[in-house]
């Protein structure tokens, strides 16, 4: 992968003039200057070598959308953490999960179709989310309906106790400006009393 | 020992079961005599739960193995500070500490009462009877904490026996907070039946006015702070314990504990509705019955495993005692509401859309969503298992997507409610108030932007938690400004003055601000990082501006646990900054392994080392780090809230206005009868809370 360009470089050089050998030159030096680079990066990669099978960034991305199966935690796959195993990261059965995963997205299928083959191996559970179809669409549907109507009848609510205070002070006993006006000034009087909270 | 438990507790249902049908006979006879000895039952209780757990104690401290419970729970080694914790480690030592609590809650309330409210005490005594006696009924009559081992002998006689080490404490427990988590949290529960006990009471004795409400006020705010601290330590052992970098996991239990929280602030806001305005009777009633059956729910959700948890430590098949429990609760609210509802029937009106009452209506609506969606999503499982024969997993993500866009509406409403005016505001005092807290948030959304908030709900919450910032501190500084132009005092000490004149408000005020740390400390989620790396000794990784250098692996032998500890060097920016010792400990009772984390905390970011352990793979040591922006702004914003808790709990402070002769402050009266709504102004200037 690396060499390749570089090869190409090399197989360039011989007929040229002075002009060129700078630029052969030049070229040499990027040349070494690149194979540094890379092999920094070889050696950074070869460093941090995750102790999680190598994953692609859908195939992390689904791992966090199912579960582990092992039974003996409630983590995703992708986030399995074992506090009190013999090794706190993900188990065998949730590295295996995430290696199907990561086959699934290299061999180029959709999402769903790979939730789907997740779903027909371990069965509905193995899903972090309801699934949102079926009955299980409720489960979505639910937390943003009943707040809804909750939110009509508080507005039904707000109306007739509107209505009602819009009716009451007609039949009232009137009150004279100058107590008005001195009730005004007391309750602006004394911060911290003019309304409680 | 056992003996003298088990007749303690025995005789303690036996108190409860008296102080019910006394207390009841008291009332329909109405013979004092009768009322008082119920009284006296309901207090002994407390003295005779309290021998129980004195009993189930001294065998932990005696490493008494010959009782089931102390074997199941605890072991020589265990350190004195965990065998006290142990006692509710498990099913049946829970359950007995639920009641112990609640005998305590019982005691405080009949004896500060006992020559107040003579009208309204014994039907409060005769509710936390009842509720005492059910508890009672678990504690003797299915899960006892005083059985003792036996087994057959080859005759096929049965006798005592006694186990020379017992099984220990769960691993899970053995963590300092875990010392505190479950009575706090507990507390919380058990305090929710104070104000409970008293709405029903005043319900079915049809007591006049408000009062239940406003002697339940501490009351429902001590239970609400301890359920407060109890969630949050949760959280906080769970983030320092588990090795997972995070807090919380929508976990049953966890959301078992949030729901009645979330009914009871939206109590604690609803019932100002009731004092001020005689709105909202029905509901406050109904709110404090929901709150008290969501902490029963909460009980059922940690012991029964209905629903299954991490906190699987405490199951069983209980769950259909509670199920009974929570029906007969239902029907007796019910019963009392339909007989009484002519009592709760109240004057509402509202003068303006925009106005302090409706901003409590929308609250209250709010918190009711969050409420329940999390009883949706916890509870989901089970009802697509009836109906469908299939169990579904209902995870974070799911509570996450539908929770942050209504705990964001809740901060904004955090901001607008205090600001807007009992009855109506005009729109410039609207804009008067608003202004510049507006202005604030959009300026801090922007800096937050470009400083890195890319992630949507984040900078919505930063933006808010600016607002909700500004527009408490416009609050305290433009009282302020008032008394210090008046007395001619520095802001500061003005400050100090306002907040002690009206602790309630004030207090509330700061709570607020305290919830608004904790919003921003979970802003910071979408931007953690982790890394995980196979690490031998000199072997190094790199996080954020972290570089850890694994210097060594020892090991560390205790009594209780053998433990294999990494000794890793951190370099923050290039300059040797710091070292950490995550460890892995073995503890040779239950033979359980736990990660001890070792945390760096500061309040940009919290750098978190997990030793996760030896790879399966290679056999190699494996460190975990994870970078977890604004962690530590949670736990800050919680010690606020509990301070913001502790000063609204105070009385206010008397001021000169509230000492002026009777004569001249008779025109408040003359206002509240000729108008109540002018009137109800005229009091709170003259000083009526």
């Amino acid at each position: 992968m690396i060499k390749i360009p570089n090869s190409r470089t090399n197989e360039r050089m011989p007929k040229n003039s002075r002009r060129t050998l700078r630029s052969f030159s030049t070229s040499c030096a990027l040349m070494f200057a690149f194979r540094a680079v890379t092999l920094g990066m070889i050696i950074m990669m070869s460093a941090a070598t995750p102790a999680r099978a190598q994953e692609t960034p859908r195939g992390k991305a689904l791992g966090k959308r199912v579960l582990c199966m092992c039974g003996g935690c409630e983590d995703s796959a992708g986030l399995c953490n074992h506090p009190g195993g013999t090794f706190s990261g993900p188990c065998e059965t949730a590295r295996g999960m995430q290696k199907d995963l990561d086959a699934h997205v290299t061999r180029g299928e959709s999402d769903d179709q790979i939730l789907q083959a997740m779903v027909e191996q371990y069965g509905p559970t193995v899903l972090v989310e309801p699934p949102k179809k079926g009955f299980d669409l409720l489960a979505w549907i639910m937390p943003i309906a009943v707040p809804l109507v909750a939110l009509v009848l508080v507005w039904e609510v707000v109306r007739r106790w509107r209505h009602k205070a819009t009716l009451a002070p007609a039949g009232g006993p009137s009150v004279s400006p100058e107590l008005l006006a001195r009730a005004r000034q007391e309750a602006n009087r004394e911060p911290g009393r003019e309304h409680d909270e | 020992m056992d003996i003298l438990g088990s007749f303690a507790l025995l005789l303690a249902f036996l108190a409860a079961v008296y102080a019910v049908l006394a207390g009841i006979a008291g009332i329909i006879t109405r013979r004092t005599l009768l009322t008082k000895s119920a009284r006296n039952a309901g207090m002994a209780v407390f003295v005779l739960v309290t021998v129980a757990v004195a009993c189930l104690e001294y065998f932990f401290f005696t490493n008494d193995f010959s009782i089931v419970y102390v074997v199941e729970h605890s072991n020589r080694a265990l350190p004195g500070f965990y065998k006290f914790a142990a006692l509710w480690a498990g099913q049946e030592g829970s359950l007995l500490f639920w009641s112990w609590l609640l005998s305590i809650y019982a005691f405080l309330v009949l004896f500060l009462n006992r020559k107040r409210h003579p009208e309204l005490m014994p039907y409060v005594g005769v509710v936390l009877a009842g509720v005492q006696t059910f508890f009672l009924t678990l504690n003797n009559f299915v899960a006892t904490p005083f059985r003792v081992l036996a087994g057959p002998d080859n005759a096929g006689v049965m006798h005592l026996a006694k186990m020379s080490e017992g099984h220990g404490l769960t691993p899970l427990l053995q963590y300092p907070e875990m010392v505190i988590h479950p009575p706090m949290l507990y507390l919380g529960y058990t305090g929710f039946s104070v104000p409970f006990a008293f709405a029903l009471a005043a319900l079915l004795g049809r007591y006049p006015g408000e009062k239940w409400i406003h002697i339940t006020r501490r009351w429902t705010m001590i239970a609400w702070c301890f359920q407060s601290i109890g969630i949050l330590l949760g959280a906080h052992w769970a983030y320092a314990m588990l090795g997972w970098g995070g807090y919380w996991a929508w976990d049953p239990v966890e959301n078992a504990s949030l729901l009645p929280w979330i009914t009871g602030t939206a109590f604690l806001h609803s019932v100002m509705m009731q004092e001020k305005r005689g709105m909202m009777k029905i509901w406050n009633v109904w709110l404090v019955f929901t709150t008290f059956m969501l902490c029963i729910l909460g009980t059922m959700l940690t012991r029964s495993g209905v629903v299954s948890s991490v906190h699987a430590f405490a199951q069983s098949s209980i769950g259909s005692w509670f199920v009974g429990f929570l029906i007969i609760t239902f029907v007796v609210c019910f019963a009392a509401y339909w007989k009484n509802r002519d009592y709760l029937r109240s004057d509402n009106q509202l003068d303006s859309l925009v106005s302090r009452e409706s901003s409590f209506l929308f609250n209250n609506l709010i918190l009711l969503a969050a409420c329940f969606a999390v009883l949706w999503g916890t509870l989901f499982p089970v009802l697509s298992e009836w109906v469908q024969g299939s169990k579904i997993s209902v995870g974070a993500p799911f509570f996450n997507k539908v929770n942050v866009p209504i705990a964001l509406f809740l901060l904004l409403l955090t901001g607008v409610g205090p600001l807007l005016a009992w009855r109506k505001t005009s729109f410039d005092a609207l804009r008067r108030n608003f202004a510049w807290p507006f202005a604030g948030g959009v300026l801090a959304g922007i800096i937050g932007f470009i400083w890195g908030f890319r992630d949507i709900y984040s900078l919505l919450c930063l933006i808010l938690g600016v607002f909700v910032t500004l527009t408490i501190a416009s609050e305290f500084f433009r009282g302020a400004r008032v008394i210090s132009a008046r007395d001619g005092t520095n802001i500061f000490t003005s400050m100090g003055e306002l907040t002690m004149r009206n602790t309630r408000r004030y207090g509330g005020y700061v709570v607020h601000f305290g919830m608004v740390l904790i919003f921003i400390g979970i802003a910071g989620t979408p931007f953690n990082k982790d890394l995980q790396k196979e690490m031998g000794v000199g072997e190094s990784l790199r996080i954020g501006p972290y570089t850890i250098l694994c210097q060594t692996f020892d090991h560390i032998e205790t009594n209780n646990y053998t433990s294999q500890r990494a000794t890793l060097e951190i370099f923050k920016n290039g300059k040797s900054d710091m070292m950490l010792f995550p460890e892995r400990r073995l503890f040779r009772a239950s033979q359980i392994t736990e990660t001890m984390v070792a945390i760096q905390s500061s309040p940009l970011r919290d750098l978190y080392v997990v030793y996760a352990g030896e790879s399966p793979d290679s056999g190699k040591p494996v460190i975990h780090a994870y970078l977890l922006p604004l962690i530590k702004w949670i736990w800050f914003g919680g010690i606020v809230v509990v301070l913001g808790t502790g000063l609204a709990l105070l009385p206010n402070r008397r001021t000169a206005l509230v000492l002026r002769p009777a004569a001249e402050r008779s025109w408040a009266g003359t206002l509240a009868e000729s108008t109540p709504a002018i009137g109800a102004v005229a009091r709170r200037a003259e000083g009526h809370d």
